[in-house]
């Protein structure tokens, strides 16, 4: 476990002094992800202008959700984000071998290797518009604070788990660049209040793949808004992360590469 | 006459050969059935939510809101394009350089191939999310005017394409053009209309999307389908849209002109 630990802070150690080397670009990068992030709820600010809204919900409310969102998408790219385009890039080329000759768990070599710190920026735009929202929410009690700090690291585990379902779909798939939007568009679910989609949607969303972990359900423990039974949803998301290294760990065996 | 024939099997050579090259990877066009309709989805909920009791928003209906989020997305299949990706790409290489030696030059060259890659996303994109929204989702997709919208939806394809290109061109001079792409595709996601219409947007930003290529790209096509344009006040039939649209597509052709040119002496490859 120490050899870990200490792989990890050293391949986060090289990825910040890469990230160092290529300073422009790093700050061009982490700049365009931060305006990206300011952007993103526009089509809320533009609704709530436009006189009208979510119903039963303030315009810091769903800013609330989004900027939870951002948040814990910000955190699972910057561990998990790269395993998948490095892992496609590893099947396509055949190279994946080199992976496997290492003397250390080959998701945990990728994971540890691809520590991405340009999404510290998104991370960082996410933080930014959840305390401008969280301050004008009200006053928030320790307890919604405590719950809202389960249901965001379950939801982070949802994201982490999608990363790894889809680094493991570029085994068969290969060099198929558009995995990814698979997962963005079920994500695309979890941005929004889940009360506006039907019961299917939101049992869907909860429970099978538990997008509304990733933004509505934390934000709502922060607003006082969830019910007991909420918190079933937390079991299902660490399902679904274990399922995503169970699939990767299974495709794995599936690899057919001929030397890299 | 011959000199447009000679051109005529340019194109149909270049447009089917890319046609047959990405067909050996269709199924990455196959993550659009699955893609567009969820994002439909989405916008479908979120506007039944949003509109609530209200007969009107931003000047159009639940209806026709639904109608425009659908023709967005089967637009955007239509006209989708990374040129300035390809441009980038070969100009970082040294590649670009087998170009001048060709009987084509690159821009046309690159207008025909993103002919036979997007009448494969014809095939596997648009028909069958087509029909997934007619006869899953039940809208309504027929066009207001079929004739003006085919027309409209032309313009934008090669509205895309230019301004694309010109982003491409700018690696001439940075060699890496990856963060002005980053950059441009944030801005032209939200005001090309694709997130939201810009009806909704401040009168001074509509008025300014008059000037800006993106409008004409997404939104316009988009309205010249449910068959009502209007923008920062300036209210026009649809003929009249577009010929606004064909007169922005005239002038951002001659803006990539120019930086073609320009980008030309630029280039300095010795060999590939």
């Amino acid at each position: 476990m120490k050899r870990y630990v200490e792989v990890y802070k050293q391949c986060m150690y090289s990825a910040v002094q890469t990230a160092s080397a290529y300073r422009m670009n790093f700050i061009v990068s982490s700049l365009i992800t931060l305006i990206g992030n300011i952007l993103f709820p526009l089509v809320t600010l533009l609704i709530y202008r436009a006189g009208t809204s979510f119903p039963g919900w303030s315009l810091y409310e769903v800013l609330l959700i989004q900027s939870v969102f951002t948040m814990s998408s910000g955190l699972s790219s910057l561990v998990f984000g790269g395993v998948m385009w490095t892992t496609m890039s590893h099947v396509r080329e055949g190279s994946f071998e080199v992976v496997l000759l290492k003397p250390l768990n080959p998701l945990f070599y990728l994971v540890a290797t691809t520590f991405s710190t340009e999404s510290a920026g998104l991370f960082l735009g996410g933080a930014a518009l959840f305390v401008f929202s969280a301050w004008h929410v009200g006053a928030i009690p320790a307890l919604a604070w405590l719950q809202f700090a389960g249901m965001f690291i379950a939801g982070t585990a949802v994201l982490a788990g999608l990363s790894l379902m889809m680094a493991a779909m570029s085994f068969k798939w290969v060099g198929n660049s558009r995995i990814s939007e698979l997962a963005d568009s079920v994500l695309s679910v979890g941005k929004y209040p889940l009360p506006i989609f039907p019961k299917a949607v939101q049992a869907a969303a909860t429970m099978i793949i538990p997008v509304g972990m990733v933004g509505f359900l934390p934000a709502s423990a922060l607003l006082g808004r969830v019910q007991a039974g909420d918190f079933i949803a937390i079991l299902p998301c660490f399902i679904f992360l274990w399922a995503g290294m169970w699939v990767y760990r299974h495709m794995i065996r599936l690899y057919e590469g001929v030397g890299g | 006459m011959n000199r447009l024939k000679h051109n005529w099997r340019i194109c149909r050579s270049v447009a089917a050969v890319t046609y047959k090259e990405w067909s050996a990877y269709r199924t990455h066009s196959l993550v659009s059935v699955i893609v567009g309709p969820v994002y439909f989805m989405v916008q479908y909920f979120i506007w039944t939510a949003v509109y609530g009791g209200q007969a009107t928003l931003g000047g159009l209906d639940l209806q026709q809101m639904i109608r425009y989020f659908g023709a967005t997305a089967l637009i955007g299949y239509l006209i989708m394009d990374f040129a300035d990706w390809n441009l980038s790409m070969l100009v970082r290489t040294g590649k670009f350089l087998t170009f001048h030696l060709r009987p084509v030059d690159h821009r046309s060259f690159a207008l025909f191939q993103k002919l036979g890659h997007r009448f494969l996303g014809f095939v596997f994109e648009f028909l069958p999310c087509l029909l997934i929204f007619i006869f899953i989702f039940g809208i309504d997709m027929r066009p207001a005017s079929l004739p003006w919208t085919i027309v409209s939806v032309l313009l934008a394809f090669l509205m895309n394409f230019y301004v694309n290109y010109t982003i491409g061109l700018t690696s001439f001079w940075l060699v890496q053009s990856g963060g002005i792409r980053s950059a441009f595709m944030l801005v032209s996601g939200i005001f090309s209309g694709a997130l939201i219409p810009l009806d909704f947007f401040p009168h001074w930003l509509q008025v300014t999307q008059l000037f800006l290529p993106f409008q004409y790209i997404a939104y316009m096509p988009a309205m010249v389908f449910t068959g009502h344009y209007s923008l920062g006040g300036l209210e026009l039939s649809i003929p009249e849209a577009v010929g606004m649209q064909g007169a922005a597509v005239l002038v951002m052709f001659g803006c990539n002109e120019l930086v073609r040119r320009r980008a030309m002496k630029q280039f300095t490859a010795v060999g590939a």
